[in-house]
């Protein structure tokens, strides 16, 4: 089969949790001036979306994006998979070895394309293809390039005053909104058990060779919303005085004492006068006797690309982090600052060919890190968790504009993860519920909007490459919702939700002396179980390793399970909370069906569903939000100032990249080519 | 010879101010441990006189210094050069374990 190709050069623009009901808000209010013209030069439907595929969970959208197939295809149906150990646990999933479906990108290479996969977080790493034209960056998570395997240190929020007599150091400490960052009792501060290596855990070495995870949602304090808005960082107190034995201290500078690495790392600071005695810069020194600093840091600004040494398990690197100066006192009586984790600089195990990491560090600069604190903490969130995006913005579309202008990749596939971080973090927020009550939701919609105002510049940079020939495919895998209600506790994806099924009698937890839950399933009294996004789990016998239901009950329990859902009713508002169910076999009408997606499927229903993950695409939420995805595509090949009434559905994309660029379908391929919106007959 | 106790602020002084290269055992009156590994140092501490300093931590009386290097259980040998940390020894360790750290640290 030969098909002329309708253009020579494609970019796809993925931005992790792009909503195309919110973006019409600012589109409207003219704040995504950027889209605005996109959409202009380009095709898209008028409400700019894209269907979804199912489950609305990353991984498995991304997946279906690269394949054409459903996630019952292509076999990434969520964040993890099953342990084919046990019921209760998960395991890592971001393995393109999982796929059982053919990547587009493959196909561009071995066609002759020189092909970047840029943080593609579904089945990209490892490289799936031989092709030398293949080069691919990370997508074992979906945070930041490098998130998951270079993370040498934690965040930190610095505050010296003249009142703190001794150095002190706290790690990991959730701190509840509004209180200060000052250690009053260092013993009731710290958690026995500070889990310094959650990325690794998820993410990182141990995820990536099968480690099992298991993690019990049992309750609103178990949720991710409330446990992604806590605001936990390492918190270091210093006193603030007259500095003494320096090597090179100016006139009038005070100092104080940074900790870094887990506290064995000491970086003694200055504060600095101006000319008129106020004192308005921090500079950072390696050791009192150094000459000149490691950095100056001047109000309202945040540097990255600050290389220190730092010390993870006894061995110490090079790592590059960012810093910015909260809050300095203009007659030094006081100083508040926050440094980024660390990245180890030379990490470059997720980069193929490994010679790319090193031409992009040497050309555009070095890996920076992403901030992660932020949640119910406005000003966090305001002075440090969103900027800190927009310079990794910046760096990713340099390294992106780089690799095009100079490195002549002509086909890039890229994701970023800003709204979608920001939204796991901030978006339940935007409405003011009654366990965030204590937050405001006007400031949180605020803050909304500052991302897409973000993610606006961000597709700006490539505006050019519409004049330079290129087809540009602005796209994402699912929206994130402002919820509606506090979501029951079904269908969160980060582990076993034990709550909705306990209380119907199919799950049953092991009991304490007080006949409370702990966090062990009862497998000899446990019918089923609700595990991931959107699975239910019979507990069979003969297949699973504590099985107690009979294989032909299964049928008739199945049609229990899912009359007790559909009639489950939500406590607080007496209304229906489940969407759909289906057994595995029917699941097939969605694209949810086979041996990863449980015994039943269901959603959650709209208005009781969290930010996306557990209800359909199709759901939407306050403050204008939906789970649906965002398609535009302009440039070569695409017809200018057009709109379609054609759903757009996500399994679409990847055949309509293939005909744009002349190329075969993917193998496993189940949608079809956008062909309303081509400039040619094809 | 005894080993000279260090708080918090004698701590930031002599391992930062004057980054001194020197260890520091971390070591709490009632342990059995300390109470071998303590004299070992004391006994080697005059043989590098003037060129390795040696010190202890009561973890009882500054808990916080030991919180802040977030150690766990004592006694723990720490080794620091030029205001830079350079590793630790922890439990029962042999004279030779030490003077070859020490060794290190000097980049002898």
């Amino acid at each position: 089969m030969k098909r002329s190709a309708l253009t020579q050069k494609l970019l796809v623009l993925g931005v992790d949790g792009m909503d195309p009901r919110i973006t019409r808000k600012f589109l409207a209010e003219g704040k995504m001036p950027n889209l605005q013209k996109f959409i202009e030069r380009g095709s898209a439907r008028e409400d700019l979306r894209l269907l979804g595929a199912i489950p609305t969970i990353t991984p498995p959208c991304w997946t279906t994006l690269a394949t054409g197939a459903y996630p019952g295809t292509h076999g990434i149906t969520c964040y993890w998979r099953q342990s084919p150990e046990s019921l209760d646990a998960v395991v890592y999933n971001m393995d393109s070895r999982n796929c059982t479906a053919e990547q587009i990108w493959n196909i561009t290479a071995e066609a002759g394309l020189k092909t970047l996969v840029w943080h593609w977080p579904g089945s990209s790493w490892p490289p799936t293809s031989h092709s030398e034209n293949l080069s691919v960056v990370d997508g074992t998570q979906p945070g930041s390039v490098n998130m998951g395997v270079a993370q040498l240190d934690w965040e930190k929020v610095i505050v010296a005053s003249p009142e703190i007599k001794e150095v002190r150091y706290a790690p990991r400490v959730d701190k509840p909104a509004g209180v200060g960052c000052i250690i009053t009792d260092l013993e009731d501060s710290l958690d026995a058990d500070v889990d310094d290596e959650m990325m690794e855990l998820w993410w990182g070495d141990t995820a990536r060779q099968g480690g099992e995870i298991r993690t019990f949602v049992m309750d609103d304090e178990d949720t991710e919303v409330v446990i992604g808005s806590k605001v936990a960082y390492d918190i270091v107190n210093s006193p603030l005085k007259d500095a003494t034995g320096w090597a090179n201290a100016p006139e009038g500078a005070k100092e104080f004492t940074i900790l870094t690495s887990g506290g064995v790392m000491r970086r003694p600071a200055l504060i600095l006068k101006n000319e008129a005695g106020e004192y308005d810069r921090v500079a950072i020194y390696k050791n009192k006797k150094a000459e000149a600093p490691i950095v100056t840091l001047e109000r309202d600004k945040m540097v990255s690309g600050i290389i220190d040494d730092v010390t993870k398990k006894e061995v110490t690197k090079p790592a590059c982090r960012s810093m910015k100066i909260l809050e300095l006192d203009p007659v030094g009586n006081k100083v508040r600052l926050w440094i980024s984790n660390a990245l180890d600089i030379a990490n470059d195990q997720l980069w193929h060919p490994k010679t790319l990491f090193s031409e992009i560090v040497e050309n555009v600069g070095v890996v920076p890190p992403v901030s992660l604190i932020g949640g119910e903490d406005a000003e966090l969130v305001g002075e440090i968790f969103e900027p800190s995006w927009v310079q990794y913005n910046q760096w990713q579309a340099d390294c992106m504009n780089y690799c095009i202008n100079k490195k002549g990749y002509e086909v890039v596939f890229s994701h970023l993860h800003n709204i979608d971080c920001a939204g796991h973090q901030l978006w339940h927020l935007g409405k003011t519920l009654s366990p965030w009550d204590h937050t405001d939701e006007v400031t949180y919609q605020g803050f909304i909007e500052k991302f897409y105002i973000q993610t606006d510049d961000y597709l700006g940079e490539f505006m050019h490459l519409l004049d330079e020939g290129w087809t540009v495919l602005v796209l994402s895998d699912h929206g994130l919702i402002v919820g509606e209600n506090v979501p029951p506790i079904i269908g969160e994806y980060g582990g076993l939700n034990t709550k909705v099924m306990e209380e119907l009698g199919y799950t049953v937890m092991k009991k304490d002396e007080n006949g409370n839950s702990i966090r062990e399933v009862d497998w000899e009294k446990t019918r089923a179980v609700q595990i991931r996004s959107n699975y239910i789990y019979i507990n069979l016998k003969g297949r699973d390793e504590h099985g107690i239901v009979d294989p032909k009950d299964k049928y008739d329990l199945e049609e229990q399970i899912i009359s007790d859902l559909y009639n489950y009713r939500d406590d607080r508002t007496g209304k229906r909370v489940i969407g759909i169910c289906l057994r595995n076999k029917d699941a097939v009408l969605i694209g949810a069906n086979g041996p990863e997606c449980g015994d039943i499927f269901f959603s959650v229903e709209e208005g009781y569903n969290r930010l996306h993950g557990d209800s359909i695409s199709t759901s939407e939420g306050y403050f204008e939000t939906s789970v649906s995805p965002i398609f535009v595509a302009a440039g070569n090949g695409i017809k200018p100032g057009f709109t379609t009434d054609r759903t757009i559905r996500q399994v679409d994309v990847a055949p309509s990249v293939s005909v744009l660029l002349g190329l075969r379908y993917p193998a496993q391929c189940e949608g079809a080519p956008i062909y309303q919106i081509f400039s040619e007959d094809v | 010879m005894s080993l000279q106790q260090l708080n918090s602020t004698r701590f930031e002084e002599i391992i930062y101010d004057n980054c001194e290269p020197c260890l520091v055992i971390f070591s709490k009156k009632e342990c059995h441990v300390c109470k071998e590994v303590v004299p070992m140092l004391e006994e080697l501490k005059p043989q590098y006189d003037g060129k390795f300093g040696f010190y202890y931590v009561d973890v009882e009386e500054d808990k916080e210094l030991f919180q802040r290097f977030s150690l766990k259980g004592v006694p723990q040998i720490l080794f620091f050069n030029n205001g830079e940390y350079q590793g630790k020894l922890a439990g029962k360790v042999e004279e030779e374990s030490v003077e070859e750290k020490i060794s290190e640290v000097l980049g002898v």
